[in-house]
């Protein structure tokens, strides 16, 4: 399994860069991960987005469809491409330490 | 690296890989991507990839088989693969592929028609590799050296083959090198299935040696058995999610839409793919307007598997395949609805309506019905009125494969479209003799290690050649365009391929379903449905 490490932290990962369990996430390990999609620093816009998913992936197992997520947090799908780069599933998601979405998504 | 790979390559013990591909070999492209230096580098291979999996094949790597650790265990490995190979020709054991399966091996004459049908095969400028008949000829020959246990008379006749561990790591990838999309099958004078000979190895490969990609084992049906989809939804989330589309499509079309649940005696079962429900609720959504305007009677079911028309075992496991059908015909029994029509997702329609047939025996025969029917029926009819001038932008039609070549379904939504799509085109050629999206097969959810890479270049490109063909005449990006595809995966491969090309950006071409272009056009529906800037 490809290991991340970042400044002496080392998280598990797959080859995509997702966490491979969730439950280690804390707001280190979202900074860390964000790092990995270019975002340097991590404002309150992103905690927003990332809080939301985090919330969610805790209640229901999956994330949510991403109008929710637009909806919920008040961010168009275009905000959410500026403050993620690589889109909601594989940028948000992978910040929030959720696992790749699977099935015909 | 020569792209005349041999069928002796096959069994080289070194981890070298047979095939090398750059921009300069492929298929060329019509503008805006006409010429190699516009399109897009390949991602190579990372280094730990090679080191830990599989990766001796070609540039990418879809199943990431991990190297086996000793020859102990490659020993193994094989010895299981020639179990499976005893299987595969056995009645007792393949008796719902057995036939046409021999049938290709020992009647194939070697004409080649199905090569220059192969849109991998012509993408990738005719590697020998990716050639239909290259994959079939090593099944062949390990047929009649290892099944029919021919000496060397029949070694001199039907070429000779050695079976070793890095054969076998190879033929898994290669097996993963072909959409099923059974084009090769369709030209075949003689009926040999090229399509199905991959198909027989992703089986003996699972079954036999628990080796497929995670996407469709364990994140897919292995998921789908135990949650109920392999979107990881269960019924819980689903009604949930449901409902916030319910919700969101009444404010948008002004018509109020509650999907039913379990209703118990309803005409229709409809079952979508789920990944419609997180990723495509405007065409979710589109289907609720579409069936309460038209007053039908149906309900959804939030049985497992039941609410996920996907059943991947179709592309990679007979057993797989069977456990999930047969749940969901179960649910239909279980509401004693009178049909299921399966939403728009190619390989729902062929899994369920065609190749299910076998195991549905006596009232578990419920009928099936493409939605593409039944909406054919609702347009037809005047039941859904629609105005076409609400549509008044190019439009053109992609044909998923297990809708339209396997079942035939090829007029229904060619008669809507001409109903509501007044600049409607057709790709070249279409129909029975369409061309694969290039993420058939369950490719279009396969992106581990750079397999991405590969379905944009190799795959998908046939298919970017016809759409881009079809809007040469409108490339300018004050022109919205749409390519109609309905079918989820084939969906998942076109955002994905129009993404990476940045086609929207440049020339603003859009994809999506065909429910949503007809409530487009509705006239008791609040005009503007089709979101441009969603995608």
């Amino acid at each position: 399994m490809p290991i991340l490490e970042i400044e002496g932290r080392k998280y598990e990962v797959d080859e995509d860069g997702f966490l491979q369990d969730p439950n280690i996430w804390n707001e280190q390990v979202a900074q860390d991960l964000a790092k990995t999609e270019g975002i340097e620093q991590m404002t309150e816009d992103h905690w927003k987005v990332v809080n939301y998913l985090r919330n969610y992936y805790l209640q229901y197992g999956i994330a949510p469809m991403i109008r929710k997520l637009c909806k919920e947090t008040g961010f168009s799908l275009n905000q959410i491409y500026q403050l993620f780069p690589s889109g909601p599933a594989k940028g948000a998601c992978k910040v929030a330490g959720l696992p790749k979405p699977t099935g015909c998504v | 690296m020569s792209k005349f790979t041999r069928i002796e390559e096959m069994w080289r013990p070194d981890d070298r890989p047979l095939l090398h591909l750059t921009n300069e070999d492929l298929m060329p492209l019509p503008p805006p991507l006409n010429h190699p230096s516009l399109d897009r580098p390949w991602t190579p291979l990372t280094e730990a990839a090679r080191q830990q999996y599989e990766c001796r094949l070609d540039d990418t790597c879809a199943v990431s088989v991990p190297k086996p650790k000793s020859p102990a265990e490659e020993a193994e490995l094989v010895r299981k693969f020639l179990a499976g190979l005893d299987k595969l020709f056995a009645r007792e054991d393949n008796w719902t592929f057995l036939q046409p399966l021999v049938l290709t091996l020992e009647h194939c004459a070697r004409c080649q028609t199905c090569s220059e049908a192969c849109h991998i095969y012509e993408a990738s400028g005719y590697s020998e590799l990716y050639r239909p008949t290259y994959r079939s000829e090593i099944l062949r020959r390990l047929y009649f050296k290892y099944v029919k246990h021919g000496g060397l008379v029949s070694a001199w006749q039907h070429g000779d083959i050695q079976l070793n561990w890095p054969l076998v790591a190879r033929l898994i990838e290669l097996a993963y090198r072909c959409n099923l999309c059974r084009r090769c099958a369709q030209v075949c004078p003689i009926g040999a299935d090229n399509g199905l000979v991959a198909h027989e190895l992703r089986k003996l490969f699972s079954q036999e040696l628990g080796i497929a990609p995670k996407e469709l084992h364990d994140n897919g049906t292995m998921l789908q058995l135990k949650v109920g989809s392999s979107t990881g939804m269960n019924a819980l989330v689903v009604k949930d999610n449901i409902e916030f589309i319910d919700e969101e499509i009444s404010e948008k079309t002004g018509i109020e839409v509650r999907t039913p649940w379990d209703v118990e005696g309803a005409d229709i079962l409809l079952i979508h793919n789920a990944g419609e429900i997180l990723a495509w609720p405007e065409n979710v959504g589109a289907f609720a307007v579409i069936f309460t305007v038209a007053g039908l009677s149906w309900t959804m079911s939030s049985e497992l598997a039941a609410y996920d028309s996907v059943n991947y075992g179709l592309w990679y496991d007979d057993v797989q395949f069977a456990r999930i059908a047969l749940k969901q015909i179960e649910a239909a029994r279980k509401l004693k609805v009178k049909r299921i029509v399966l939403g728009e997702c190619g390989h729902a329609h062929k899994a369920l309506s065609v190749v299910a047939d076998r195991i549905l025996l006596g009232d578990a025969n419920i009928p099936r019905e493409s939605a593409l029917t039944l909406l054919h029926e609702l347009i037809m009819s005047g039941r859904i009125k629609v105005d076409p001038s609400r549509n008044d932008f190019p439009v053109t039609l992609h044909d998923p494969c297990n809708v339209v070549r396997l079942m035939g379904v090829v007029k229904p939504q060619r008669e809507i479209l001409a109903k509501i799509a007044p600049k409607f085109r057709e790709m070249e050629p279409h129909g029975v003799n369409n061309y694969c999206c290039g993420g058939g097969s369950g490719f279009a959810i396969m992106s581990g290690n750079n397999f991405a890479d590969w379905r944009f270049h190799v795959s998908g490109r046939k298919k970017l050649q016809q759409i881009l063909n079809a809007f040469q005449d409108c490339l300018d990006p004050s022109i919205p365009k749409y390519v109609c595809a309905p079918c989820s995966n084939c969906k998942g491969q076109l955002r994905d391929i129009i993404k990476y090309y940045g086609l929207w950006d440049s020339n603003r071409i859009l994809y999506g379903g065909l429910v949503e272009l007809i409530v487009n056009a509705m006239v008791d529906v609040k005009p503007g449905f089709i979101d441009w800037e969603w995608h």
